[in-house]
């Protein structure tokens, strides 16, 4: 099996480079008076001489498994949207909805067990739904860290399965104005889209502002009809009718950086408008106007979501000597909006009644307020580092339109933890870390707004279904994690050892409704307990003369993961005769792993093989024996890049080929489908163009390239059979001045 | 060096455990969806015309190759042509109108526990003040490991 082969030839690699692995003579303590501004500063400015890249430096100190994401790495693999660019990350997939929006899955982990923090806050939106993207501006990202395993102790709830840490660019170090413009097309479905930036300096003040605006038609397939269920939909021209979208995004800073404060206050705004596939709202099939829909590749109609994510954030920091204090706060709120025509499910009136508060097309609407803060002081000793911090949030969530799948509720929790970490020698280096957390949901009544009979003019009060009671829920969590690091010279080895939790969500012990785009009866349950987990990393890293290794195992138990279970019950009262799915817990094992080879043959060539491979198996509980939704096939890269010398005009130029492996997928659970592997090819190249004395750098790239029919077993539309993005040429231009 | 040797062993060892472990015996699960199987006497198969006032027997094949779990039939209007039928070949439709006094009908099953196959039968009443029109027909079928199969087709209540 793939597998065996996998596991066996990267530690026999190991064992093989280990014993010679030379020792170098590494930076003294002083390295730890580093101090994180927004972003990892690619030079660290050091009491002493000692350069060293951030990347690698936060690799060496932490003991998680980490990847570090840079703006070249985003900038040259940039997809539509932000999870599409981090895809060829091992460890990472996504869930995407269309070609505009997706959700992180981390080790097969997603939806509220990844958590995403952008600049400090963590990014509140509606995490648990498939069909809800990640709102965020990709043209503003400067660096990603992704957290490849629990970090509760650091994070707090939701970071059980692992966290994407987005931050923007650090203040400039020269006085004066500049700023980038970045443009932008996608051949697939007619993308076009830019960002431009400009940013300010004068002493010790700085300010920016950035503006991104993207439009994008239909995207293409590479067949001509599909089966919703069994329901065949042709296809006009290949596109998936209706997934047109467009996105537009204001961001403002403004900071202060003096030598011991700074302070940073932050305006965000992304706004996006998107089709859903015409033909299949959720899963249900629906018979559309094609002729209305086919007129047009980039009009957006129903059914269609908007979504718009504002946030202010406020950072600070202080720095006294060996103490550094740091205090986030933040304020977001995530409106979002699904419309669709009214169509009469189960027991609902066939005429929508004019008295109803909302339009008959808003099927769905959230409303989510969050305010944040995050309190940390680091203390730095000779051989000690010392961090404790607060965190503590609040969120009032409403609802409105027709549809119901969640009540409204409100949610606060508190949490204080404290961080470790002990230099023993120079080489060796031990975390530890404790972190208690507290949190209360309050959840509202619902009544349904019509009556649950089949003659409704009979109904009486009692006949208007009660789908949630109001009630209180408080859970507590303490968890611990222990790791160490052994870094001699070119070798990195880490363990990490922890436990982690999660706060059950409204849904999960609230959910009562039917959901239509899957046609289920989803029963959320009020006694759920917090998940929990305990997971052992280990990673390696090692880069010898042309070579770099890279492995990361990991070994995951949930005593209690919640899953919705499908059961063989249909419900006719609450479930309009829809089969029931309801929340339970159950034990759950996880294990992987993630490899990289390097190997660097000449200069000017290189060749890479990465490897993502991940197992979940349900322990206990009615799907003993199965799976988890969404878990990703083992699948695998091998690159060949090549980076010629500069000539003429063209800079820095390079061309890579990314031949992408994906094996089938028969671990599967109801309702999903057993997925076939596929191959793809995938082409970059560009290079620094100097025009007029100017530098412009463009980047190509060539995605599916022999338009290969495939299905992705995480996508959302993998129930109905859709495949995914056929061929596509994307350029961009990017200048920076 | 000691610390390093002992990890990397310990990492083979789980390796070939985890390995191992996923290759051993895995407990037989159950991938396949129940079927549901049009026979000589089903009832209603797509295109069927109910007449109002009137009594039917809806009648079909359920099966499964473990062990079958529960159904729901679900007749509910398509004056709007929105489309439930997983059928594709589609039926005569009137044109498009607004209901005002459609039929519903939603009813759930139970299943005798244990059975592979079963022959499901229904009583349905047509009322007779009910709107004729094009009408779905919704059959849900579960397993007991909670695989669903749908069935949409398209009717007409005359």
């Amino acid at each position: 099996m793939i597998h065996t082969a996998l596991f066996t030839s990267v530690f026999l690699s190991f064992q093989l480079l280990n014993p010679q692995a030379p020792t170098r003579k590494s930076p003294d303590g002083a390295l730890d008076r580093m101090i994180l501004g927004d972003t990892l500063p690619a030079v660290l400015e050091l009491e002493e001489v000692v350069v060293l890249d951030g990347a690698a430096f936060i690799k060496r100190e932490e003991s998680n498994s980490i990847e570090l994401v840079k703006q070249d790495f985003i900038r040259q693999n940039r997809g539509g949207s932000l999870m599409n660019t981090l895809e060829r990350i091992p460890g990472v997939s996504l869930i995407s909805i269309g070609s505009g929006a997706s959700k992180p899955l981390i080790r097969g982990l997603g939806f509220n067990q990844v958590l995403v923090v952008e600049n400090g806050i963590k990014h509140e939106g509606q995490q648990w739904g498939a069909d809800h993207g990640l709102e965020v501006d990709q043209f503003g990202v400067d660096q990603v860290m992704i957290i490849k395993g629990p970090a509760s102790f650091q994070y707090g709830s939701d970071a059980i399965g692992g966290v994407l840490d987005i931050r923007k660019k650090a203040a400039p170090q020269k006085d004066g104005l500049g700023g980038a413009i970045a443009l932008g097309t996608r051949s697939n479905n007619g993308w076009f889209g830019g960002s431009a930036n400009l940013i300010f300096k004068q002493g010790a003040w700085f300010a920016e502002g950035r503006i991104t605006r993207a439009d994008f038609g239909d995207f293409r397939v590479p067949t001509d009809s599909v089966f919703v269920y069994d329901f065949g939909v042709k296809l006009h021209d290949r596109q998936v009718r209706n997934s047109a979208g467009k996105e537009l995004d204001f961001s403002g800073r403004i900071g202060y950086q003096g030598r011991s404060f700074r302070n940073t206050l932050g305006l965000s705004k992304v706004s996006t408008k998107s089709g859903f596939f015409a033909n299949a709202h959720g899963l249900e099939p629906r018979q559309v106007d094609s002729e209305l829909h086919d007129r047009s590749s980039r009009d957006i109609l129903l059914p269609f979501q908007e979504v718009s994510h504002t946030k202010l954030i406020n950072k600070s920091s202080l720095n006294l000597g060996n103490s550094l204090f740091q205090l986030d706060l933040g304020y977001q709120r995530n409106d979002r909006k699904e419309w669709s025509q009214y169509v009469n499910h189960g027991y609902m009136p066939a005429i929508y009644p004019s008295e109803m508060p909302y339009s008959s097309e808003l099927e769905r609407a959230f409303d989510k307020e969050v305010f944040s803060f995050h309190l940390k002081n680091e203390l730095f000793f000779d051989r000690h580092e010392l961090a404790m911090g607060a965190s503590g949030e609040f969120q009032q969530n409403k609802i409105g339109g027709w549809g119901f799948l969640i009540p409204e509720f409100q949610q606060s929790s508190y949490g204080f933890y404290v961080i470790e970490k002990f230099r023993v020698t120079n080489l060796w280096q031990i975390t530890g870390a404790l972190r208690f957390d507290q949190s209360r949901i309050e959840v509202k009544e619902y009544t349904d707004w019509f009556a649950s009979m089949e003659n409704p003019l009979e109904a009486r009060e009692k006949d208007y279904l009660s789908r949630a009671q109001d009630f209180e829920r408080e859970f507590n969590s303490l968890v611990w994690s222990v790791g160490v690091n052994y870094s001699p010279g070119d070798l990195i080895l880490k363990a990490n050892l922890g436990s982690a939790f999660r706060m059950p969500i409204a849904k999960e012990l609230a959910a009562n409704g039917v959901n239509y785009h899957y046609f289920r009866y989803e029963r959320g349950n009020a006694d759920l307990n917090p998940e929990r987990s305990i997971q052992l990393d280990l990673s390696g890293e090692m880069k010898k003369h042309q070579w770099s290794f890279s492995f990361s195992p990991f070994v995951n138990y949930f005593s209690n993961y919640i899953y919705l279970n499908p059961t063989s019950e249909l419900d006719i009262l609450y479930g309009a005769g829809n089969q029931v799915f309801n929340y339970t817990q159950a034990e759950v094992l996880r294990y992987g792993a993630e490899i990289g080879v390097l190997h660097q043959l000449t200069e000017k060539l290189s060749f890479e093989v990465l490897g993502e491979y991940v197992y979940s198996e349900q322990m206990s509980g009615s799907k003993k024996g199965y799976t988890l939704p969404f878990s990703p096939p083992p699948s695998g890269i091998l690159n060949v890049t090549y980076k010629p010398s500069a000539l003429g005009i063209f800079g820095e130029p390079y061309v890579a080929v990314d031949f992408r492996l994906t094996a089938g997928q028969s671990h599967i659970v109801p309702p999903e489908k057993i997925t076939p592997g596929y191959r793809l090819v995938n082409i970059r190249l560009g290079s620094a163009v100097s025009v007029y004395g100017q530098k412009i750098q463009v980047d190509a790239q060539v995605q599916n390239l022999f338009n290969t029919r495939y299905l992705n077993h995480t996508s959302f539309y993998r129930l109905i059979n859709l495949p995914e993005a056929g061929r596509n040429i994307s350029l961009s231009l990017n200048y920076q001045f | 060096m000691k610390f390093i040797s002992a990890s990397f062993s310990l990492g083979i060892i789980l390796g070939l455990f985890l390995t191992s472990c996923s290759e051993s015996e895995q407990p037989a699960i159950d991938l396949e969806y129940p079927e549901i199987i049009v026979m000589e006497n089903s009832f209603p198969r797509q295109c069927s015309v109910f007449k109002r006032g009137e009594t039917y027997e809806f009648r079909a094949l359920f099966r499964d190759n473990q062990e079958l779990g529960g159904y729901s039939l679900d007749i509910h209007h398509n004056f709007d042509h929105h489309t439930h039928s997983t059928e594709v070949n589609s039926c005569q439709e009137d044109p498009v109108k607004s209901a005002e006094n459609p039929f519903l009908y939603i009813q759930t099953f139970t299943i005798p526990e244990g059975l592979l196959d079963y022959q499901a039968s229904a009583t349905l009443e047509i009322p007779e003040d009910v709107e004729p029109g094009d009408y779905h027909f919704m059959i849900r079928l579960t397993d007991q490991e909670g695989w669903q199969t749908l069935q949409g087709l398209s009717i007409k209540i005359e």
